[in-house]
Parts: C-alpha cells; structure tokens; sequence
C-alpha cells in the first residue's frame, strides 16, 4: 500500500475511533445522528478493506481463475454469471426485512448506545463473516444450501437439525412479523384501508403482466406504486368518513384474523396472480425507502433525543423484560448477526457469483449495508422524545389502561410526556391514538415521518410520510407471510415426505391446502397468542424469535467453522469460533432466563405460575397454556442446537487429533473460461 | 453518471426476472410472446417462492 493510501486509512480509522468514542462518552445532551452514521461508515470501512480482505485472501484464497457453478452449471434461469453490483443488490434486497428495522427499535429501550455498538461491532466481526464464509462454502459446493452442507460437513443429525430449526423459525417469524402488522394497524383506519388496497391493487397487476402487457415487470410496478400512493391519499378521506371509517378501523383480534385469512389465501393463489406482483411492488418500495431514508438522514442531520442509556439496561424495561445482557444482543439479529442470512447466502445469491472475487463484497458488503439499515432505524426511533418513544411502544399491562395512567408512569420513568402531546402527536399523522401501539412499526413510522417532514413540508405532510412508512413495513411484511406460509408448506411436504413414501408424489389441491392450514394454523395460534397477551405479546415473541435466528446463526457458524477446520486446521479458527462463542453465550443465556427466570414478566414458567396463583377466568387457562408452549418452543430451540453444536466439538475434535478425515468437499477445479465481457 | 445509471436499470431488471426472461429467450431461441412469458413465469416462479425470504 503506497504512503497516500496508508495515510488515508489512518484517517479513517482515527475518524472511526474519535466518532465510536464520542458516541461512548458523551453524557447529558443530544447527540447528532452523524456521529452514529460517520462511526458505522468508517468502521465498516476499515472491516471491509482490511478484515474481510485478510479473510479473502489469506484464509478463503479467492482464485478467479476458478469456474463458478454459475459458469459451470449455467442454465440462464437459477445459475447465471451476473455483473457483482447486480449480485450485490439482488442479495441485499434478498436478506433485508423487517429485522434491521424492528429490532433496534425496540432495543433502543435501553438507550442508543448499546443496540448501535453491537449493531456496527456484530455486523464488522460475526454478520458479514457468517454470510461470507456460508456464500463462499456454497459457491465451492455448485450453490448447495445450508441444510445439504450441515449434511455434508456435519453429519444426518446436523442437516436434519438445520430444517427442523429452519421450519420452527419460520413460525415463530411469521407470527412475530403479522404481530408487528396488526399492532401498526390497529383502530387505524387510514393504515388498514391503505394496506387493504394493496389487495385489488396486486391482483390487477397480476392480470396485467399475465394477460395485458406479459413481461412488463417494471412498468407494471410503476402503475402499481402509483396506486399505493394514490391509496394512501384515499386514506386519509376513508378515516374521515362516518361510513368508511368504522370499516376500517378494526381491533387487534379482527386484524389478526385477516391476517390469518390472508395468509392463507396469499399462500394457495396461484403465484403469479398474488405474490410475485406484490413481491416485485414490495422489494422496490423497500430498496427505495432505504435509500430515501439515507438521504434524508445525511440531508436533516436530526438529534438523538434518547439518553446513551436508560435505566432499563437493569431489565425492567416496558417493551420487553431482560437486561441488556443478553437480551440487547438478540433483540437486535438482523441488523447485526442473522441465521436466516446464511440461508440467502447458500440459496439464489452463490448461482450467481460470476468470479470468486466477487463473493468479497457480495457476502461481506451486503451485511455491512443491512447494518447500516439498522444503524438508521435506530437513528429514527431515537429522535422521538424519550416519553413518546415508550408510550408508542409499552402496552397497557405495564404503562396502565388509560392515558393518563400511562403518561403518569412513563413520566415518573424521567422521561416527560403529557396526553395533550399525544394528542396532538395522533392528530398531526391522522390517528386516533398512538398509545399501546407496540411492536416497533409505529415509532419507526413516526421517526421516518419527522426526518422526511422536516426534510421538506413540515407538520403538513407528517401524515402522509407517516402512512407511508406503515404502508412500506406492512407491505414487505404482509408479502414476507404469504412467502413464508408457501415454503413452511414446501418443508412441511419434505418432512413428511422422509416418513411416507406416499407423500413423496407432489401435493395435490387437497394435501396444498391441508399443509397451508397446518402452516397457517401454527403461526397463527402465536399471533392470536400474541394478541390476547396482556403484556403485549411483542414481550415473549419478539425474543423467542432472536433466539431462535440466532441459534440458526449458531448452525451457520457450526458448519463454517468445520470447512475452516478442514481447509487450514487450528490456525484461522477464530475467525467463525469467536463470533460462535458469542452466539453461544448470549443465545443459550437468553434462552435459560426466558424459561427458567423467577420474574414473572421475563420467564415463562414463572409467568405461568404467577397466573395459576391469581383469580382464574376464562382466559387464563390459556394464558397459562402459552407461558408454557413458549417456554417448550424456547427449550427445544436450545435443545436443538445444543445436539448440533456437541456433534460439532466432535467432529472438530476428530480433525484436531488427526482421527477424522479432513477432506474438504468442495466441487472439482476447473479453469473458468468466462470472458469479462460477459458480466 | 450514465454508468450508474444502467447498472441501476439492469438490477432494477434482475430483480423484476425481465434479465432472466431475456436470458430465457435468448437460450432456447425464441421470440417474446404472451405464451412464452406464462411458460417462462410457472418455472421461474415455482423456483423463486421454494425458497424463503429473509427476515
């Protein structure tokens, strides 16, 4: 590296630690939004150019002269050599969802400071690693998916393990997520007429590229995006109508329950008719909002109103129980280290890789972009005054049942909030209310509405940018559960497939909606659960879910760390066994509290006890049923990983002491003849 | 600028599956019709939505 370039680096790396360090120490008034986004930059910087560069060169020896599956198995559909920017988008519009955008929202309970370290540290050090040594292992084994190579690398119980875990994240997801749509939604009728419309408006496009204009993908979504725009205009004179209104404006329960309906019916229509339109509407309105609410963050520059801490670090935080180790750490997986990346990342992403050098920023870039997702969530939910913050997202079991009880216990926190600011906060985005809105969607929403307002329009367009953003989450949301509902029935298919030799035949009408029902019946009881949770339901799901994404991280890290194991012995261990230790920890800690903590409001054993203590009714039987269902799913998750973390230490054993055969089992060389022209 | 310009209209197109239907027509030597898109999306689809999306 010439002078100049060293020169430069330094720069960046004193701007990286002087930013991290102002962020750490600055105490007792407001922190501008660019100290959290210069720090994230230059650090990712630094891990991308050097860290991620050692790893490339050093430990995965990236060889371009070696042909990719996707020049070697190309068949212009799945395995397609492709330009490494186009490879990058694809991959980062495949691996960001409503995780980086939830999650530090609903960590910032704890203050900014936590979430935003482990948001730039996990993503620089375990994320971006886990996604890169999965898509490089993929690419080196003709694009094989995580389950085949747990198989492989691992053993039957590790690959079995992966699909089972896989098939219980996605239900607790999936219910998670419907969870997070139908509290955004709730007594707002703008917000469920807007959503409402994306229904009919999905379904025109799919006759329109199907019968009208078949092909025209991106002009179809343009007239479609149109129309959403146009709906949340609509909106906001449906809110107003004393006929219209009424009809949309539905309580949790109602709202879960068309969101069941939906599920299914998103899920058994045929794909090209629902899905796929509202799938290529949604992957653009999010690609677009991310940018949008970049600039606007770099354009507005707004202060952080939320303290570096708050006192809820101690674990008597209103949006979840737990103290900030460990429940920061798996409140926050998307944004920072995600299992569900590493399925991304050994699916339609290694296909597509053209050379091997572009695995580099491909796996490596398009996590630390997904942080930087996180980073600005967190920066949107931060410049709500700390009083609003948790009157939008604590429900009435902690806060009180009325308003007035829930600012006078949020206030006597030490965060100020009166009703009449409520009140005005509801009016100026078109609600009725935006207390006990709990899930993350709402404050998100309205930290994205301040910066685009103030980005231009003032208090006139907060209503508009507000339900804009409802409409942005709930419709990536909403496309997420009908996608999910299928594939949940796909491996429901397979697993019952490896029992009967009848079921092997594909599914006819009856077994797909036989299939879809189990599906949706599984997520759906948690969402109901959810609903019904005095607590709020965000409190027991949101970490099951953490937990259970992490330990899939956990998988993930398990088989990379075996293919360094086998590739170099001993010498890079670390690289996978650091971040996995880590995982480890937090995960099955998390895990013990949740089932095991004497605190009512954080373990769900001592929830159901203090419930069966108290007066009995009607729902009680059942709120004491699902403390203990959770604590069951909670368990099993742990259980699951644990059987294929000691099959590891096994096998890793075994290579260490030369007893087992270290074969790496990567696809043959072969010298690629793809011309640069090509991609 | 107008190279960052069509590498945003070509992953625009990757993500809309138009790439992928070029590619189609290009590999099997066929002219694009209304037909061919159906024959094209029922494959493209079926494999597109076996796999899950990311949280």
């Amino acid at each position: 590296m010439k002078l100049f370039g060293r020169l430069a680096w330094a720069v960046v790396a004193i701007l990286a630690a002087f930013c991290l360090g102002g962020i750490a120490l600055r105490r007792g008034e407001p922190i501008n939004s660019i100290w959290l986004v210069v720090a994230a930059a230059c650090t990712y910087a630094i891990g991308f150019r050097f860290y991620a560069k050692f790893i490339a060169a050093r430990v995965m020896a990236l060889n371009d002269k070696r042909a990719t599956p996707a020049e070697r198995l190309r068949d212009g559909l799945d395995f397609e050599p492709t330009n490494k920017w186009i490879v990058f988008g694809h991959h980062f519009a495949a691996i960001a969802g409503p995780g980086p955008l939830v999650g530090p929202v609903l960590a910032a309970q704890f203050g900014y400071l936590p979430g935003t370290l482990w948001i730039i540290i996990g993503a620089v050090l375990g994320g971006a690693v886990q996604d890169f040594v999965i898509l490089f292992a993929s690419v080196r084994r003709d694009g094989k998916s995580l389950g085949q190579m747990a198989r492989e690398e691992i053993g039957k119980i590790g690959g079995f393990i992966a699909l089972l875990t896989v098939l219980l994240i996605m239900i607790i997801l999936l219910a998670v997520v419907a969870l997070v749509v139908v509290n955004a939604l709730k007594g707002s009728p703008w917000g469920t007429f807007t959503i409402a419309a994306t229904m009919p408006i999905a379904l025109f496009m799919g006759i329109y590229l199907r019968y009208w204009r078949p092909g025209r993908v991106l002009e179809c979504s343009t007239i479609g995006f149109a129309l959403v725009i146009a709906s949340i205009f609509g909106g906001r004179s449906v809110a107003a109508s004393a006929t219209w209104g009424p009809v949309f404006s539905l309580g949790a329960l109602g709202l879960a329950i068309a969101v069941v309906v939906y599920g299914f019916a998103a899920s058994v229509l045929p794909v090209w008719l629902f899905l796929a339109p509202r799938d290529y509407l949604s992957t653009f309105v999010k690609l677009g909002v991310v940018v949008a609410l970049a600039v606007g963050i770099l354009f507005v520059r707004p202060e952080l109103q939320l303290p570096a801490f708050t006192r809820f670090v101690d674990g008597t935080g209103p949006i979840f129980a737990g103290k900030v180790f460990p429940f920061c750490f798996i409140t926050i997986a998307c944004g920072a280290v995600s299992g569900f990346h590493a399925l991304i990342s050994s699916g339609t992403t290694p296909k597509m890789i053209a050379k091997e050098s572009h695995i580099f920023p491909v796996g490596y870039g398009s996590m630390l972009m997904e942080s930087f997702v996180a980073i600005m969530a967190m920066i949107a939910a931060c410049v709500l005054q700390p009083g609003v913050y948790f009157a939008v997202n604590s429900p009435a079991g902690v806060v009180g049942a009325t308003p007035a009880a829930a600012v006078a216990t949020i206030s006597g926190w030490g965060f100020p909030v009166s009703v009449s600011d409520m009140s005005h906060l509801a009016s100026s985005v078109g609600e009725q209310t935006l207390f006990y809105r709990t899930g993350g969607a709402p404050s998100l929403a309205l930290g994205m509405a301040a910066i685009f307002a103030r980005g231009g329009g003032g208090e006139a367009v907060l209503g508009f940018w507000y339900h804009f953003a409802i409409m942005f989450e709930a419709l990536f949301i909403l496309t997420i559960i009908a996608a999910g509902t299928r594939v949940g029935r796909f491996m429901l298919h397979d697993l019952v497939a490896q029992a009967s030799t009848r079921a092997r035949k594909p599914a006819g009408m009856t077994g797909v909606v036989v299939a879809t029902i189990v599906i949706v019946a599984a997520w759906g009881y948690f969402l109901i659960q959810g609903v019904r949770d005095p607590l709020g339901g965000i409190n027991s799901l949101w970490p099951l879910f953490g937990i259970s994404n992490q330990l899939l991280a956990s998988v993930a890290l398990c088989v990379a760390t075996t293919i360094l194991l086998k590739m170099h012995g001993p010498k890079y261990l670390w690289i996978t066994c650091v971040p996995l230790a880590w995982l480890v920890t937090v995960t099955f800690t998390a895990s013990w509290q949740k089932i095991f903590s004497s605190d009512p409001y954080l373990g769900f054993l001592a929830q159901a006890d203090k419930l069966a203590a108290g007066p009995q009714n009607a729902t009680t039987a059942a709120l004491i049923f699902n403390a203990q269902l959770d604590a069951v799913v909670c368990g099993v998750l742990a259980l699951l990983v644990a059987i294929i973390l000691l099959d590891s230490l096994r096998i890793w054993y075994g290579l260490l002491r030369g007893t087992r055969d270290a074969r790496v089992t990567e696809s043959p060389f072969v010298v690629s003849q793809l011309q640069a022209e090509e991609i | 600028m107008r190279r960052f310009g069509k590498l945003l209209t070509a992953l625009l197109r990757e993500l809309a599956d138009e790439n992928a239907y070029q590619r189609h027509l290009a590999r099997h030597g066929r002219k694009h019709s209304a037909a061919e898109w159906r024959h094209f999306c029922e494959h493209r689809l079926r494999a597109k939505y076996a796999q899950a999306k990311c949280c």
